[in-house]
């Protein structure tokens, strides 16, 4: 029995996550008819291309370069502002922060399109009032890099924040009382200190950027600006599709990403010698008297810009008859949101983006409990192979993993291809590691003493699961439920391929509806999708909170 | 015998992390596994526990065996009675203070009023009746430790099992738990075995100990045993302070577990041996409170005590319960531990004497 799980749970999780992978690597070698599977002609023809698409590279490097920069600026500053000084209501800050994360690429970029596109743009039509001509064009390397920066760049704060809080305190101190002065200590203590974590982040960044897709769809494409990922999906629009191209170009991203992530991964294992510990400071707090008004306004000027200002032009659009005319013509009307609920193909999209959300989670938490239990907590073998193969969706951008899965699917004789069971497949194998990362969290830190005690006291196994670790692991099971939900109604990379014309789901819809020139109707279902999004994460806040207060007893250790 | 373990061993991959553990438990006894950690103590407690599964060995548990490597026997952790307290205390946070108490006599399925009873006797034994109702979320490190003892002896379970219990506490609370723990024992008469990595507490708690390094048993013995007669280096060294001093047995001269021992700086001591000597045996210890320091000239008891020695006081340091003198001596440097009433000034010349039952030849 137990030596037959392990082949089991390989074969099933090796089908869902390497197939499409195979697949996706036998047609970057395909140089003959890009239909014919499998392919009649192999070369290296597609990977040799590439060197012919400088500019694309070129746009890539540009776009991620900036937007890197800004990312790590932007969350350099509020890390340290936030974990460093004394400055009012930093727990509500810290929650807000997270909040362009959750608001999606797409839902930005649509947004600060309203914002700051040239002439009709909200802000520009401001700055025509005040007298000037046109401030800012949103649709350039410039305005993506800034999107992906504000809504994509949340993980470096997220990670220089944990190397900011991972530092104790007394390493500063003993550099005070040694005779050196604040900016000494600063300069040959703190900065070394956090510098490994800053440098990893950096790195991890630049490689999400190199996979974004959405700002620079939406920003990009109106103006014939393309990044490689948005190559990848025009290459399998074109006729006859280049499905070879796209696949040596996703390929080519994946391996940069994988190398690039591993670094970053490496730098921080290296360098740091901070989280040895792996303790939690709250590092003492520098007082920075008047100037706390100034940065508080800093941290309040990124919510704006990230949140309050896309969010309200979104509001103001989608109440529009014609979103492109001058404001001080505005007819106001609720139509959009009536197109967008009604029944027809856009209404069902919001639908069918819940269902899956909701179906998916509901089967991944159960499916993820038991892999964690199997990899982490049994001795069964073969469990460390199970982790890898069930982690790597992660490891490869979204986009290119959806072109896998495309192909995979066309090619297999059962019929879902461009139905919602498709999207709910491929949902799974790509939530997978997600689910994988919040449960392990939990299950971890669940100690193992907990549930032996059970048994010791007289419980059977049965009987321990229900009564002990079942109610452990219940907010962490609620927590990655939320997530996982979260990501389907927010997923964009795989289903822009995999949504057919009678599957829609709600982020393709909005991009449809964006590029076919209706931003007001893509505002409304924008809004409606961030508003269940934000729903969720409230929710999920509530539970994190409790979670939080759950695992902290571990073992021996007080509150 | 209570618990019999014998033949016992337990493999992690590649290491035999308990390697050929035999030993027996009598009704009522407290016995202590004591050694550094990654000796295989632990080990062996949850091996009886059954949660770990050894590969070789027996043991068996008042009567009923639960382990038979031979017979491929083993018993499910729940199916064998045992009772265990954690390193980590493993209080269940989720539940409240009673319904952690409780759990092992709900899963016996008492009736209600008998589980109440027994609820309310376990925690008046450890004096927390005030916190039956409070989540066990909310409990300080010395509670959580004390309704961990609770619920281990609320069913009352014929054998506890203690993995390092006191380890988490303070040194003061530990003190005192110590001898709680050891009242509770003596009253409810449970037999135990106790593992701990403090050589203080051993001595303190047990009625008898195992001393233990690298999966293996140095010594078995009870706790004076083991302090005043240790069997090797090892144990010499980590139970007690003790002055190990090199040389070897002046042939021919044992005799009735007595022997002459010639130290590499040529001093005579006589000593005392566990019968047999052999020629790999090359050093003696002397525990740090059994030597006697005395003014020179002052031989009034000296004479009594079989060895008699001079040397000089170097450094005196005072620590309260008794003060430790480093000595120089012909043979080197010698720590010595005096009551504090006995004191004498750095630099002078002392009288180094003690007994030859106290100096002990140590096997390897």
């Amino acid at each position: 029995m137990k030596y037959l799980v392990t082949p089991l749970v390989l074969l099933i999780c090796g089908s869902l996550v390497l197939y499409p992978v195979v697949f996706l690597v036998t047609e970057s070698f395909n140089v003959g008819d890009p239909g014919q599977f499998p392919p009649a002609l192999l070369g290296l023809g597609n990977y040799t291309d590439l060197y012919d698409d400088a500019r694309i590279l070129g746009n890539t490097a540009l776009v991620a370069c900036l937007a890197t920069i800004m990312a790590v600026l932007f969350g350099f500053t509020l890390a340290w502002i936030l974990t460093r000084t004394a400055i009012p209501g930093r727990f509500m800050l810290e929650r807000l922060l997270e909040l362009p994360y959750y608001m999606t690429p797409l839902v930005g970029a649509l947004a600060w399109g309203v914002l700051a596109g040239p002439k009709t743009g909200l802000l520009n039509q401001l700055w025509q009032l005040l007298g000037g001509t046109d401030l800012l064009d949103i649709y350039t390397a410039y305005g993506i890099a800034w999107v992906m920066a504000l809504f994509e760049g949340t993980v470096a704060f997220v990670m220089i924040s944990a190397a900011m809080k991972s530092m104790d305190p007394a390493l500063e101190e003993s550099s005070r009382v040694l005779g050196a002065g604040k900016l000494h200590t600063a300069l040959r203590i703190t900065l070394p200190m956090v510098a490994p974590g800053i440098v990893s982040a950096t790195i991890f960044v630049f490689a999400e950027m190199l996979g974004s897709f959405a700002a620079a769809f939406v920003l990009g494409i109106p103006g014939r600006f393309y990044v490689v990922t948005t190559a990848i999906w025009e290459a399998t629009l074109s006729y006859p599709p280049e499905y070879g191209r796209a696949a040596a170009m996703g390929l080519s991203l994946f391996l940069v990403m994988l190398v690039m992530l591993s670094l970053s991964r490496l730098v921080l294992r290296r360098g740091n010698y901070a989280t040895i510990t792996g303790k939690a400071f709250r590092p003492r707090a520098l007082e920075v008297g008047r100037l706390r008004w100034l940065l508080l306004a800093v941290c309040w000027a990124y919510v704006g810009l990230s949140v309050v200002l896309p969010l309200g032009a979104l509001l103001l659009t989608s109440f529009q008859r014609f979103a492109t005319v001058i404001m001080s013509q505005s007819i106001f009307t609720l139509a959009n949101y009536e197109s967008a609920l009604q029944m027809g193909a856009l209404g069902s999209a919001l639908e069918n983006s819940l269902l899956l959300g909701f179906v998916v989670a509901t089967i991944a938490v159960p499916l993820v409990s038991v892999l964690v239990w199997m990899i982490y907590r049994s001795n069964m073998p073969g469990g460390r192979l199970i982790e890898s193969i069930v982690m790597f969706p992660q490891a490869v951008p979204r986009l290119v993993f959806g072109l896998g899965l495309l192909w995979a699917w066309l090619y297999i004789p059962i019929p879902i291809y461009g139905t919602l069971w498709l999207l709910g497949i491929a949902y799974l194998t790509v939530f997978l590691p997600l689910g994988m990362r919040t449960m392990a969290g939990v299950v971890l830190q669940v100690d193992r003493g907990l549930e032996e005690c059970a048994r010791v006291c007289g419980a059977s196994w049965l009987h321990q699961m229900r009564t002990v670790t079942m109610p452990l692991l219940r907010p962490g099971m609620v927590a990655a439920w939320l997530l996982i939900f979260i990501a389907g109604v927010r997923e964009l990379g795989v289903s822009v391929f995999l949504m057919g014309p009678n599957a829609k789901v709600i982020a393709p819809s909005i991009v449809n509806s964006w590029l076919s020139s209706s931003s007001e109707l893509s505002a409304a279902m924008a809004l409606l999708q961030t508003v269940t999004v934000f729903i969720a994460v409230a929710l999920l806040f509530a539970v994190a909170r409790s979670v939080a207060r759950g695992i902290a007893l571990r073992g021996g250790e007080p509150l | 015998m209570m618990i019999e373990v014998s033949g016992l061993q337990v493999r992690y991959g590649d290491v035999l992390a308990v390697d050929g553990v035999s030993f027996a438990v009598a009704r009522g006894e407290l016995l202590t596994l004591l050694g550094p950690s990654g000796c295989g103590k632990t080990t062996t407690l949850r091996a009886i526990a059954g949660l770990e599964q050894p590969c070789g060995g027996s043991i068996v548990l008042d009567g009923e065996t639960v382990y038979s490597a031979t017979a491929r026997r083993n018993l499910a952790t729940e199916k064998r009675g045992v009772s265990m307290v954690f390193q980590s205390y493993a209080i269940w946070p989720h539940m409240t203070v009673f319904e952690n108490v409780a759990y092992g006599l709900r899963v016996r399925k008492l009736p209600r009023a008998e589980i109440d009873r027994q609820v309310e006797r376990a925690l008046t034994l450890v004096q927390m009746t005030a916190f039956a109702g409070r989540p066990a979320s909310r409990l300080s490190g010395g509670q959580q430790q004390r309704v961990a003892v609770a619920r281990a002896i609320a069913f009352s379970p014929n054998v506890v099992l203690f993995d390092e219990p006191l380890s988490n506490l303070d040194a003061k609370l530990r003190a005192e738990m110590r001898v709680e723990l050891r009242e509770l024992q003596h009253r409810l008469s449970f037999t135990s075995v106790y593992v701990t990595h403090d050589q203080e507490e051993a001595l303190a708690i047990s009625d008898r100990v195992i001393v233990m390094n690298g999966g293996t048993i140095e010594q078995i013995g009870t706790p004076q045993d083991i302090y005043d007669r240790p069997r090797n280096r090892f144990v010499a060294d980590f139970v007690g302070s003790a002055n190990l001093i090199a040389g070897s047995v002046r042939p021919g001269s044992a005799a009735d577990g007595a022997a002459i021992f010639e130290t590499a700086a040529g001093l005579a001591l006589r000593i005392s041996t566990n019968g047999t000597v052999r020629s790999d045996e090359t050093t003696a210890a002397l525990r740090a409170s059994y030597i006697h320091l005395a003014p020179v000239g002052d031989t009034a008891a000296d004479a009594m005590r079989g060895n008699n020695l001079s040397g000089r006081i170097q450094r005196r340091l005072f620590h309260g319960d008794f003060i430790e003198y480093v000595v120089t001596w012909p043979a080197g440097q010698l720590i010595v531990r005096r009551p504090p009433t006995e004191i004498l000034e750095e630099g002078s010349e002392v009288a180094i004497s003690f007994a030859p039952e106290h100096c002990v030849l140590l096997q390897g």
